[in-house]
């Protein structure tokens, strides 16, 4: 099983699902039994989905949806 | 030219303005989402109004050179950045020059100190707002930025984003470590005060 040392160096690997199958069993064995890395792991979750909402940014103006369009080439 | 020999060069015509037609119509539709990540890849709405328009106007006129089934938004990207960087709007620099930052558990362990009484995950991520966010952001140098807005943001993969940025899949990975590391500190900083 992995310590706390490694758990922190796995745990972005680990959300984007890039460890190998040994490596997350690891560190899920790490973090059902450690409370400490639990915490900050639900923690991570929560800022992942925190940040995606709040660089969420207003809607493309239509001016410029209107000026891609323009830039199709025309039907003869 | 016989009608024979025409017809063929006719078909071939038509069969290339449909296809040309269905790339185009494809395009406008990943539109919102080019934008999205357009605008945080440049500095300002202007910058990314401009940049999507040279964009998609090089996508248009090179639509063939798309190998159909393959993933048109990152192709759409690839120009993108591509032209970001041709237009001088950003300084390249060595990603190494960076000072080291602080480990994954950094961000978790300041706010919580900050907090006063029990934490849970929900109370301590409350510590942070909306604008601690978008100016943590900016505060990441480019070459970290690009990779955070396009795998955490835009959802592309390490193999997209490599592709887009034309870098190999391993400094995907190692920026986008660094990258969450340097935006938690600047994230720090920003909620709690400090140098992070």
């Amino acid at each position: 099983m992995c310590n706390c040392e490694e758990c922190e160096q796995w745990m972005q690997p680990y959300m984007d699902r890039v460890l190998t199958d040994a490596e997350r069993a690891e560190a899920e064995t790490h973090l059902d039994e450690c409370s400490y890395c639990r915490k900050r792991y639900r923690f991570e979750e929560h800022l992942r989905q925190f940040v995606r909402q709040a660089v969420v940014i207003e809607p493309m103006p239509i001016e410029l949806k209107q000026k891609l369009s323009e830039l199709r080439t025309p039907l003869l | 030219m016989s009608e024979t020999t025409r017809e063929p060069e006719a078909r071939r015509l038509a069969t290339a303005a449909r296809d040309r037609v269905r790339f185009e119509e494809d395009a406008l539709a990943l539109s919102d989402q080019v934008y999205r990540v357009a605008r945080h890849l440049v500095g300002s709405r202007e910058e990314a109004d401009d940049l999507m328009q040279e964009t998609y106007a090089r996508a248009f006129r090179s639509w063939r050179s798309f190998t159909p089934g393959t993933n048109l938004r990152a192709w759409l990207l690839r120009i993108l950045t591509n032209l970001n960087i041709d237009r001088g709007r950003r300084i390249q620099r060595q990603p190494d020059s960076q000072p080291l930052e602080e480990g994954d558990y950094f961000l978790y362990n300041r706010l919580e100190e900050s907090t006063d009484g029990p934490t849970d995950e929900d109370r301590v991520v409350q510590r942070l707002s909306q604008n601690d966010v978008v100016e943590a952001l900016s505060e990441v140098p480019h070459d970290f930025r690009d990779v955070i807005v396009l795998v955490d943001i835009g959802d592309f993969t390490y193999a997209d984003a490599a592709q887009i940025l034309d870098v190999p899949i391993g400094t995907v990975m190692s920026r986008l470590h660094r990258g969450r590391r340097i935006l938690k500190q600047a994230m720090a900083a920003s909620a709690v005060g400090g140098d992070g």
